[in-house]
């Protein structure tokens, strides 16, 4: 596992100017939302005592660990299939190993966005936050859960990207979902009907609800905190088990259709 | 057609588009051959509407966040959700128009087809012009009936009055915008097969141009530097002028709109020379790092 997060990492480092684009365009979308607060949404009526943007910048740092984490074991297992080293990786291969390897790299890369975009936030933009010793184990945990969880539907779509051989362009659609309707720049009351049941399908729905109540609220509300980690574990033992499932299932449909060109 | 074998012979030919079919029957072919290839993925121009409309979704719910779900600009009260609309998507549209161009590059790149297109007698030059003519016509065809649910759904433009000579003149900013985009993508692809990365390169020049055109919120909230910097991109002013048209009665006479219209005018040919400028140059450098293997 610690050998495969260590050539992820140096892999992305070769494509420097690729990981420091994707590092300017999140500065670029922080930039954006900073500029939007100064138009003074309240979301005092969503219940939520913080300005816009403090909200949306917990939001947003988030969604660019998210979307690592969701588009990593796929996006990995099709490179490895596009660029012919999948075959001799089967040899080895661990998917659990593979997949929180993979993901791991993916997230200690794409964290120095959010440190850096802080970092910005407070010498540029006034933003200051502050956190207790007993919101951070808080706010690991919760960071942890989310974190599984997308590696989990990232696991998934890699089964089928074993299965046909390519890509299926669902997880940038299931990306753009969760942008959209997790309540990262703006709060999911805001919804009615058909929006709220896609909300209240994603897993970063509740991670965001759990965190936003660890951060910006004043007495954090357990219940919540509870309910939303119960609900975030849930998600990663069931999506994990069907992943191993298809995963092998996957696996096997190869070799029996000599898809894999070692077997 | 006669092919010549020496590489000096094929550099002339490629140079001075000898024997070559006209331009016509090459913008033909390269719009069927594209046509053909888009054709194999039906799902992709499916992900496109859901894309679009999860986008739209977007920008309809920050704006509901607005106070009074009101903005004030250039002397005009406008609806957030019209205001910020009527914004992202004249700013999503051609800049997915520029998005596609050279994702086109990238891909012939990846695929190994550009050195056969590059090295055919038809013409690099010739092949861009014709690749980014596609590209433009199909984004904003595509883009327009990506939208047209969105119209369905959303509630954007409810209650809004324009005028004919409004229409007109927004009209004529449209037209002026895609021009602006038609040379702009032939600039950057001319870097594209420089630097090889033409995904990279557009996506900083999208990521900038949302940023500087204020498809979020009006120009007022900038700082004064960085307002003087927003007006370098002729989209910040293009964008302001198209929601004057919208929303405060602008005509081809008002300050922002024909000042806008100069800009893009002006901006477009000024790329354009730029891209005949560097043209030769990239070109003779890609052979001489050998990046273009034929050669």
């Amino acid at each position: 596992m610690y050998a495969i997060a260590a050539v992820k990492v140096k892999m992305s480092l070769s494509y420097k100017s690729s990981y420091l684009i994707v590092l300017f365009l999140n500065l670029v979308t922080i930039t954006m939302y900073f500029f939007f607060s100064k138009l003074n949404p309240d979301l005092e009526i969503f219940g939520i005592s913080a300005s816009y943007f403090e909200f949306v910048f917990i939001g947003l740092a988030l969604q660019f660990i998210v979307g690592t984490s969701l588009a990593t074991v796929n996006g990995s297992i099709y490179n490895e299939i596009v660029s012919g080293t999948w075959s001799s990786l089967l040899l080895h291969f661990n998917f659990a190993e593979y997949a929180i390897g993979t993901t791991l790299a993916g997230t200690f890369l794409a964290s120095f966005s959010i440190f850096i975009s802080l970092g910005i936030s407070y010498a540029f933009f006034g933003f200051s936050l502050s956190v207790s010793g007993i919101q951070i184990p808080l706010i690991c945990l919760l960071f942890l859960l989310i974190l599984l969880s997308h590696m989990t539907i990232s696991m998934i779509f890699a089964a089928f990207t074993i299965y046909y051989q390519k890509n299926s362009g669902i997880v940038p659609l299931l990306y753009q979902l969760t942008k959209t309707f997790s309540g990262i720049v703006f709060p999911i009351a805001l919804l009615s009907g058909f929006p709220t049941v896609v909300a209240r399908s994603l897993p970063l729905t509740y991670g965001l609800e759990a965190l936003h109540n660890v951060i910006l609220s004043e007495n954090i509300q357990w219940e919540i905190i509870q309910r939303n980690s119960l609900v975030l574990a849930g998600f990663i033992i069931s999506l994990g088990i069907l992943s191993f499932i298809f995963v092998s299932k996957s696996i096997k449909h190869s070799k029996k259709h000599n898809k894999v060109d070692w077997y | 057609m006669n092919f010549r074998q020496t590489p000096s012979n094929v550099t002339q030919q490629f140079m001075h588009e000898n024997d070559s079919i006209s331009f016509y029957s090459g913008l033909k072919s390269v719009f069927l051959r594209n046509l053909k290839i888009l054709w194999q993925y039906k799902f992709t121009i499916i992900v496109g509407f859901v894309n679009t409309l999860i986008a739209a979704s977007l920008f309809y719910y920050i704006s509901l966040l607005v106070p009074q779900n009101t903005i004030t600009q250039d002397g005009y009260v406008a609806s957030s959700v019209s205001f910020i609309f009527a914004g992202a998507m004249i700013v999503d549209i051609s800049t997915k128009i520029l998005m596609k161009s050279m994702n086109s590059f990238t891909s012939e790149m990846r695929q190994g087809t550009f050195e056969t297109l590059s090295c055919s007698p038809f013409g690099l030059k010739r092949y861009f012009l014709s690749e980014i003519s596609f590209e433009v016509v199909y984004g904003l065809i595509i883009s327009i009936m990506n939208y047209i649910p969105v119209f369905l759904i959303f509630p954007l433009f409810v209650g809004l009055k324009i005028s004919w000579s409004s229409l007109l003149t927004l009209l004529l900013l449209l037209i002026c915008i895609l021009i602006f985009f038609f040379s702009l993508s032939l600039l950057v692809a001319n870097f594209t097969i420089l630097v090889k990365r033409g995904r990279e390169i557009s996506m900083v020049v999208v990521g900038l141009i949302h940023l500087l055109s204020g498809s979020l919120f009006p120009l007022d909230l900038f700082p004064q530097w960085l307002r003087v910097i927003a007006y370098f991109s002729p989209m910040t002013i293009a964008v302001r002028a198209c929601r004057l048209c919208l929303f405060g009665d602008g005509i081809i006479t008002s300050d922002i709109v024909w000042i806008a219209i100069v800009a893009l005018l002006l901006g477009s040919v000024l790329i354009i020379f730029l891209f005949n400028f560097t043209y030769k140059k990239i070109y003779n450098r890609i052979r001489e790092k050998g990046t273009v293997h034929e050669f």
